[in-house]
């Protein structure tokens, strides 16, 4: 099976390959929502970290506990986890983010019986000495709270390792999004996204592995002549469960060049810098990498990242894609929209759901983008 | 060089005529369940009535949710380009265009030149529509060419929360059982949509002369609504159903 097979397969059902990757290795499997989980504690804990990105089944058992202006990403993870799709999980983790995530883990704790539950407080605001340092005695009590719970010791040698095979990860995935870049009609949005999101899912050592040999192959391919050079954009939100949406886009003549998001650059565009104590190490990649728009990261800090990446990536518009009700990103849009108008960079706002909203909607809003550029 | 426009809407198909620029003739027709079907038969029926031949034709755009279904046209062109530059032929001045269409509804900004700027489509919802219109017209029993002119007479507009199609219709229903006078309900539901609207419209910031286009824009009631929640005048074309075939014949004139 070449590479893109293999992820592929796996993504088609990400639950039935955790269960499975469990029984086959007798090991543990430790579920998490959010880029801003520590995941190099839970594989120094000889875990498996499985982030959960909602789910393909109609929700109706989720509704029965949730407000119905909640994220489709919220209900979705909360009705695989009511409908004992993740029962093999052996615990939950939930970083503290947004509200709705604060609360699901609530609603967790309190109706899922399986595995343990917890919560990592994370600082909000991210620009100071001490949240530097708070960050860094966070991240120490989850490691004492997942040794208890997973009767295990979690030494500084495997957290080393763990750190140089998360940064391995986040290197080959930078690599594959400047491939990309420099030449849009080599790897399609919608492998780039399979690949984002088989890294937070598959085995991470197999995963990296699968990604080098993608890597090499794409390299040496040349990229057919395209008779149209596609118009470069950049996709922002929160998470993006919706390949459909890079089908769309490239069939409008356009071509994502990069990201800010959730399962995106926001996971892997910072490496853990070296040398020192691996948690204050972790700590320090946590203040410094892009933030969500749940964390505060300087008043103008996302804006400005946006702005560098356009230049950058000499990108011609930007594609907000939010969740629908995600109120952080809801709350952060106008800003962001009046920072990218001023520097006469278009953007288009959609608004989207897990599954998507009907198909000619969004065709035509991409189109009309496309058209006006 | 004679350019037609087609555009196929989820409730009515439109087909316009233009001679080197010159308005020719326009049609409407209803959509029905082939969307490809209906262009086609609209063509063949404008082109018999101008007593046409399809490759006396120039060029052909098509336009409308419908539009990748219309094989015989030289290319699709989205509603949002079509709807702007069918305004600016309409009326060279404009600036805005808010859009009421059977099934969506869109607010356009443009620039000085005419290029579209921005814009904003509304939701999979379709309250705010005119298949919204089509389901009160029947919970009241009223045909909905006369909903403009019955709305103007109203004294007291019935209040009308709902955002939602579904909802709104009970709503509606309970204001028929309580007694309320048909125009004030007729003139409640239209200010409903002006809201619904002119929201979308508020947050993308409309640049007067705004115009009214789409098959809504026929029913003189909304218009009024829409404008008094924008707090802006309206321009309103007699061609207003016509603008995206309009806009879609005149871009067939120009080079891709």
């Amino acid at each position: 099976m070449n590479p893109m097979a293999e992820i592929t397969a796996t993504l088609a059902d990400a639950g039935t390959y955790a269960r499975d990757l469990k029984k086959r290795t007798n090991g543990r499997t430790v579920g998490y929502v959010c880029s801003y989980t520590p995941e190099e504690l839970i594989l120094a804990a000889g875990a498996h970290p499985l982030r959960l990105l909602g789910t393909q089944q109609a929700i109706h058992r989720a509704d029965a506990h949730l407000q119905t202006y909640c994220c489709s990403l919220v209900r979705g993870i909360l009705e695989e986890a009511l409908s004992g799709n993740m029962d093999f999980l052996d615990g939950m983790v939930f970083p503290h983010t947004c509200d709705s995530i604060q609360r699901l883990s609530d609603i967790w704790r309190l109706n899922i019986p399986f595995g343990f539950h917890a919560d990592v407080v994370l600082p909000v605001k991210l620009t100071t000495a001490s949240a530097r340092d708070y960050m860094a005695d966070v991240l120490r009590k989850f490691r004492g709270d997942l040794e208890k719970s997973l009767s295990v010791t979690i030494t500084d040698e495997a957290l080393r390792e763990a750190i140089d095979l998360t940064n391995s990860i986040r290197a080959a995935l930078r690599r594959l999004y400047e491939l990309r870049a420099a030449n849009p009609g080599r790897i399609s949005g919608s492998d780039i996204h399979r690949i984002v999101r088989a890294s937070m899912i598959m085995d991470r050592r197999r995963f990296l592995a699968l990604l080098e040999e993608f890597l090499a192959e794409a390299s040496g391919k040349d990229a057919p002549a395209a008779a149209k050079p596609p118009h470069r954009l950049i996709l922002s939100g929160g998470v993006c469960n919706a390949p459909d949406v890079y089908g769309m886009i490239a069939d409008a003549g356009g071509a994502v060049v990069w990201d800010d998001l959730c399962t995106g650059g926001r996971a892997f565009e910072e490496p853990i810098p070296a040398g020192g104590d691996p948690i204050e190490r972790m700590a320090d990649r946590l203040v410094k990498r892009a933030v969500c728009p749940a964390k505060h990261g300087g008043l103008t800090n996302r804006a400005d990242h946006l702005v560098s990446l356009v230049k950058e990536k000499d990108a011609r518009g930007i594609i907000f894609l939010l969740l629908k009700f995600c109120d952080p990103h809801a709350f952060d849009y106008p800003y962001l929209k009046a920072a990218l108008d001023r520097e006469d960079v278009p953007s288009l706002l959609m608004e989207v759901e897990d599954p998507l909203p009907p198909e000619g909607q969004l065709r035509t809003r991409i189109e009309a983008f496309l058209e006006m550029l | 060089m004679l350019t037609a426009g087609i555009d196929v809407g989820s409730i009515s198909t439109k087909a316009v005529l233009l001679e080197d620029g010159r308005f020719v003739r326009g049609r409407v027709a209803f959509t029905g369940y082939n969307a490809e079907a209906a262009g086609r038969r609209i063509f063949e029926e404008i082109l018999q009535e101008s007593g046409l031949t399809e490759d006396a034709v120039g060029g052909i755009i098509a336009t409308g949710y419908g539009r990748k279904s219309v094989s015989f046209a030289g290319r699709a062109v989205t509603e949002i380009l079509c709807h702007a530059a069918g305004a600016r032929y309409l009326d060279a001045e404009i600036r805005s265009v808010v859009d009421i269409g059977g099934q969506d509804s869109k607010a356009i900004v443009l620039d000085a030149d005419g290029r579209v700027k921005t814009f904003a489509m509304n939701d999979k919802c379709a309250a705010g529509t005119g298949r919204f219109l089509e389901v009160m017209a029947r919970a009241l029993e009223v045909d909905l060419d006369l909903f403009g002119a019955l709305s103007l007479q109203a004294e007291n507009p019935a209040r009308i929360s709902s955002l939602c199609t579904v909802f709104a219709e009970s709503e509606v229903i309970s204001l028929i059982a309580r007694g309320e006078k048909r125009e004030n309900i007729i003139a409640g539901i239209h200010e409903s949509i002006g809201s619904r609207v002119s929201a979308m419209a508020r947050r993308l910031g409309m640049v007067p002369p705004v115009m009214m286009t789409g098959g809504v824009a026929k029913n003189a009631g909304v218009v009024q609504a829409l404008g008094k929640a924008l707090d802006l005048p309206l321009r309103v074309s007699p061609q207003a159903q016509l603008t995206g075939a309009i806009g879609a014949a005149f871009l067939a004139a120009r080079p891709e």
